[in-house]
């Protein structure tokens, strides 16, 4: 018994043995798992829950964790000071809507490609672009940003919607996660497409991403956040107001407010955060079974 | 024989070009967005940087921005230094909880996939809004652990060079588990292409379970884990919510700090990075190299 738990916890699989469905043996796993997965969604829960907060839990000490009064004050505030704005709150979230869907589809082709010449092709200045990738995923964002503002400036790309999405497309952290996950592709299965007169795109398109299904998943649950809560961007690059996004927006509102009337920006922050934070939910949801189902039968061992 | 050359050169030569052409773009990128900008910060480094109406302006100032920030502020080396010390205690804990989740992930179960979405959940959970308000009302440390009476006495008795680490891992505990998503993921994946039949056999030499881990299990994920451990590094140190970065920021635009100072502490920073990788780097590598062999 003792011994057959132990085979299992490391991962030998004696198919066929296992149950198929549920069976008291597999009561442990629950046991150790459930309390994690729980402790995993609290974050979840939290910002639910907080965005419904009165402002009198809102501050409680010690903080509580679930809303006892729900209100919807914390949205109605919100929105009166959304329809109180001079540019309608559609045209932001258009922005952002756009910006998101090119720049999550761009970087991922920019990304997958690089990473399939640096895994899968022999060059010589292979080795040094990944290391250059690997170094430069290191350095602080913030601290490029002035410099970044006058290549922006010269190219002319101030104050345009490109300034929102082609920065963020050669993304370091992007080619570092597929690059890896494309070096454990057997390099046979390349080969035997070659064999079969397979050119260097169909091998791409038609072997390689479909191998990575998970990795790119993974890259574009990163970038839609990265690129929808961007509201850096809009602060630092963009002048006309019809052109900034969404997150920016509600930056504003929430920091605006909390100078004044700090106990309702509060809550107004919390509210915008769910917001905010609702399309990433959205999209892990939507994308997580490709992370998840496809990695266990993708034709690799 | 020589026609035979030729090919293989051309061939070679062809197969290079392709590689450019689909790296191309990302150079691109990369050169104006990140390298440009980087190399440009350098320079800034070296120079006291004023901010004026017709442009910036750059005083060469030689090393002293680096010597100020190491030797006169007195706020960057502690902050560092904090860092340093809260990336060596997480990483472990993030690389060792992130495997035993793996290898649970891993086995069959009902509601496997419902569990893995659920361990997947922290990539949406440390970036972006939730953080930010979940560290706007303090709900990322538990400030009560350090206070009460039994853990304080402990943490007192404890030498000075362990208090912090230990109290930050008290405290923060729950933080350090948020960073997993994406090292689970890796795990996983790299736990589904070990060759079952290495297990298989392993059974029939009679190898016990526990050794099959540390013979089999534990060095097939050698890889995974030297890349596991360099994302966890990275996304610490890029973490919004670090203080580090946060002191950086606040200094690029602060009147005694300039642009110029803050360029020289991020290099500084990233200098303190390198290191922490070096060493990460030194302590796996040698496995992961030995297993690709």
């Amino acid at each position: 018994m003792r011994r057959n738990w132990f085979r299992r916890f490391t991962g030998v699989r004696n198919r066929g043995i296992n149950p198929q469905g549920f069976h008291v043996s597999q009561l442990k796993f629950y046991l150790l798992l459930l309390p994690l997965a729980v402790f995993m969604l609290l974050p979840i829960v939290f910002i639910f829950s907080s965005a419904f907060k009165p402002p009198d839990e809102l501050y409680a000490y010690p903080p509580r964790f679930f809303v006892v009064n729900p209100t919807f004050k914390n949205f109605t505030d919100l929105f009166s000071k959304m329809s109180s704005s001079g540019v309608p709150v559609s045209r932001y979230l258009f922005n952002s809507v756009v910006i998101t869907l090119v720049a999550v589809a761009a970087s991922i082709l920019v990304s997958s490609t690089a990473a399939y010449a640096l895994s899968k092709k022999r060059f010589k200045l292979k080795q040094t672009l990944f290391a250059v990738n690997t170094v430069a995923l290191m350095f602080v964002p913030i601290a490029v940003t002035i410099p970044r503002f006058l290549v922006i400036e010269r190219l002319n790309l101030l104050d345009t919607f490109w300034v929102h999405i082609l920065p963020g497309l050669a993304m370091p952290v992007g080619l570092f996660l597929l690059k890896q996950f494309m070096d454990s592709i057997p390099n046979e299965v390349i080969e035997a497409a070659q064999i079969d007169g397979a050119s260097d795109v169909q091998i791409y398109w038609r072997i390689i991403l479909p191998m990575i299904r998970p990795a790119i998943a993974t890259i574009a649950i990163l970038t839609f956040q990265a690129a929808w809560n961007n509201a850096e961007t809009s602060a630092l690059y963009v002048n006309t107001e019809s052109l900034k996004t969404f997150a920016f927006y509600l930056s504003t509102l929430t920091t605006a407010t909390t100078g004044a009337n700090a106990v309702a920006g509060q809550g107004i922050a919390a509210a915008a955060a769910l917001i905010m934070f609702l399309p990433n939910l959205i999209i892990f949801i939507l994308l997580q079974s490709q992370v998840m189902s496809t990695m266990s039968h993708s034709g690799l061992k | 024989m020589k026609i035979l050359r030729r090919n293989l050169v051309t061939l070679r030569l062809r197969e290079a070009l392709h590689g450019y052409g689909f790296i191309a773009l990302w150079v691109v990128g990369f050169l104006f967005f990140t390298l440009f900008p980087l190399i440009e910060t350098f320079h800034y480094s070296l120079n006291q940087v004023t901010v004026t109406a017709e442009g910036i302006r750059l005083d060469f100032v030689e090393w002293a921005n680096y010597t100020r920030a190491l030797f006169t502020d007195p706020n960057f080396i502690e902050l560092v230094i904090g860092y340093a010390i809260e990336t060596i205690v997480s990483v472990p804990i993030v690389l060792i909880f992130s495997m035993i989740i793996a290898l649970f992930l891993n086995l069959k179960f009902r509601f496997k996939g419902l569990f893995r979405t659920i361990f997947f959940l922290p990539v949406i959970i440390t970036s972006g809004p939730v953080i930010r308000e979940l560290t706007a009302q303090g709900a990322t440390v538990a400030p009560g652990i350090a206070n009460t009476p039994a853990v304080a006495e402990f943490l007192t008795q404890l030498p000075r060079t362990l208090r912090n680490p230990v109290e930050y891992l008290l405290t923060s505990f729950i933080l350090i588990l948020w960073f997993s998503g994406v090292q689970i993921l890796i795990y996983l994946s790299s736990l589904q292409k070990v060759d079952k039949s290495i297990y298989e056999a392993a059974a029939i030499d009679g190898a016990s379970a526990w050794q099959t881990y540390w013979k089999i299990t534990l060095p097939s994920l050698s890889t995974a884990t030297l890349i596991n451990a360099i994302y966890t590094i990275i996304a610490l140190s890029h973490f919004s919510e670090n203080k580090v970065i946060q002191y950086i920021y606040d200094q690029t635009y602060a009147v005694q700090g300039g642009i110029g100072y803050a360029s020289a502490m991020a290099f500084l920073y990233f200098a303190v990075m390198i290191l922490l990788l070096g060493i990460v780097y030194l302590f796996l590598a040698h496995q992961a190299k030995r297993e690709r062999n």
